[in-house]
């Protein structure tokens, strides 16, 4: 009894780095072993994908991401900006990646063309490329007085001047018949940072005119994003890794040549690191409730 | 996956490596290692933050233009168009925003009153503009039937909404005071466990993202720094 005893009052007091070895185990346990177990069925990803599905293929329209995301969030954005840009990329959409976060900027040139060349290895007769296919405007500073006067340009051309490498954007193809907010068909916002999302909610609109509006956001703010969701200012988004998983899936579905991401395997990390954190907090609870015990019966000894 | 040793790349890894195992073995205990990578973090963000808005904006949009240096210069010492005068209009905010830097003296601090006045009034007013674009598509979607015909679970799911509303917005009435076993106490009660729901929803999201960020992280040490760091010879 004793021994039964001084275990459950162990349970009650397992040092924190035995609880951190646990996790981080069981989150390697797929990166070593390559286990990839199927992502749940996402309803706010799924209409994200629908969206991107039913957008026009047109001339002088590009989708606008704001890649406001950077090292620090990169585990959670950067698996969902490449899914979305992947799908845009294999339906010939061009799109304009802007940020409002200065450690976005390599991330904005490395992932397209990492993704574009991936997608070339996979079909080799085809190609994507920078000016055609995307453009990258860069940082522009001033948070929601640069978003909103983005909104009020009468000529982007003018209001934007170049790209990131100096090139006027006039001299852009993908860039060309793009002149106000009406060119730009979706607005695509990938972020973890506070008051980033809704900066683009409250101030990219222009009178009579407001593209729709898809997220990815990090694990943090999926509670927040369900807001947005429900009343109809997020037309779809992506909840942390498990959205960007569940996009994954549906992509390889309607592309069964491709490579899935590195998301799939994140995801199915996060799955056992949950079992373990919850088996932490069953086991935690059992040997307060046993320590507690204890301690009432040896009061009521002393009585 | 292994690149050349001692290349930049090979550096790049090798560094990015120390470095996140510097940052977690905080997890162990607080260490001076800790210490020294977490500020060297903080310095290299605010380093590339200042060099981002200098490149990329100030001297892109503003000194270039106002210097006349986005001219095309000819052979023959030429320009390809007359200096535009009016991009001398962008001295005059940049001096309004110089006078923040009056705050450093005790004689002249008032005038940087006029800076942040200015400052102060524009973003009260891109406040009260985002907080109406804002919330009014969020108001006008609080007004949900209770009873959705042939739809069972759409009607719950309202039902559920507008109590939730209802009650945690009653939590909030502070100017009366709430008698116990009155419909007013029990109504902020109920708002209380509605809202202690929401935040336990914040809180398991919040773990989620650190074991995302984790999780990427044992990636790279897996799968990029262990493959390319020839001794450990973590991928065959």
């Amino acid at each position: 009894m004793k021994v039964i005893i001084g275990f459950l009052t162990f349970l009650n007091d397992i040092d924190r780095r035995i609880i951190y070895l646990f996790v981080a185990i069981s989150l390697a346990i797929p990166l070593v072993l390559n286990v990839e177990l199927p992502p749940a069925e996402m309803m706010t990803a799924e209409a994200f994908y629908g969206e991107v599905e039913r957008l026009p293929i047109e001339k002088g329209k590009v989708v606008l991401i704001a890649v406001d995301w950077g090292p620090n969030t990169l585990a959670e954005n950067k698996g969902q900006f490449e899914v979305a840009i992947e799908h845009l990329m294999r339906r010939r959409i061009a799109f304009a990646l802007i940020t409002t976060y200065p450690l976005a900027e390599p991330f904005m040139k490395s992932v397209p063309l990492d993704v574009a060349k991936r997608l070339t290895r996979e079909i080799p007769n085809e190609h994507w490329a920078y000016g055609r296919d995307w453009v990258n405007l860069g940082y522009r500073p001033g948070g929601g007085l640069m978003i909103q006067s983005l909104a009020k340009a009468d000529n982007l051309h003018a209001h934007l001047i170049a790209d990131s490498l100096g090139t006027p954007l006039e001299d852009i193809p993908a860039m060309q018949g793009v002149k106000t907010i009406k060119d730009i068909t979706m607005l695509m916002e990938f972020t973890g940072l506070a008051g980033a999302l809704q900066n683009w909610i409250q101030f990219f609109q222009a009178k009579e005119y407001r593209p729709p509006f898809v997220h990815g956001c990090t694990s943090i703010t999926i509670p927040e994003g369900h807001l947005y969701f429900a009343s109809g200012q997020l037309v779809g988004f992506f909840e942390g890794v498990a959205g960007a998983a569940w996009y994954d899936t549906l992509l390889s579905r309607n592309y069964p040549n491709r490579l899935s991401s590195s998301s799939i395997r994140y995801n199915t990390g996060l799955a056992y690191a949950h079992l373990v954190v919850i088996a932490f907090i069953i086991i935690g609870n059992v040997g307060l409730i046993a320590t507690t015990m204890q301690v009432h019966t040896k009061n009521q000894g002393l009585e | 996956m292994m690149s050349a040793l001692f290349s930049l790349h090979w550096w790049e890894v090798f560094l990015g490596g120390v470095s996140t195992l510097a940052i977690y073995s905080f997890l162990y205990r607080e260490n001076a290692v800790y210490r020294f990578f977490e500020h060297l973090f903080i310095g290299i963000a605010t380093g590339i933050s200042i060099i981002m808005v200098f490149r990329t904006f100030l001297w892109q949009e503003i000194f270039k233009p106002l210097l006349g240096m986005d001219r095309v210069i000819f052979p023959d010492g030429t320009y390809s168009e007359p200096y535009n005068k009016l991009y001398l209009l962008y001295l005059a905010p940049m001096a309004l925003g110089l006078l923040y830097y009056f705050i450093l003296t005790k004689r002249y601090s008032w005038l940087a009153q006029i800076a942040i006045g200015f400052g102060l009034g524009v973003s009260g007013g891109l406040a009260f503009k985002g907080f109406i674009n804002e919330m009014y598509p969020q108001l006008t979607n609080s007004f949900r039937p209770l009873y959705i015909k042939d739809n069972v679970g759409a009607s719950i799911s309202n039902i559920v909404f507008i109590f939730t509303l209802t009650t945690a917005l009653s939590y909030f009435f502070f100017t009366f005071k709430q008698r116990k076993g009155r419909i007013a106490e029990r109504s902020a009660k109920a708002g209380r466990w509605m809202m202690m729901g929401c935040f336990g929803a914040f809180f398991g999201s919040t773990i989620m993202a650190r074991m995302a960020l984790l999780v990427e992280r044992l990636d790279f040490l897996i799968n990029t720094w262990g493959c390319n760091m020839p001794w450990l010879k973590v991928c065959g």
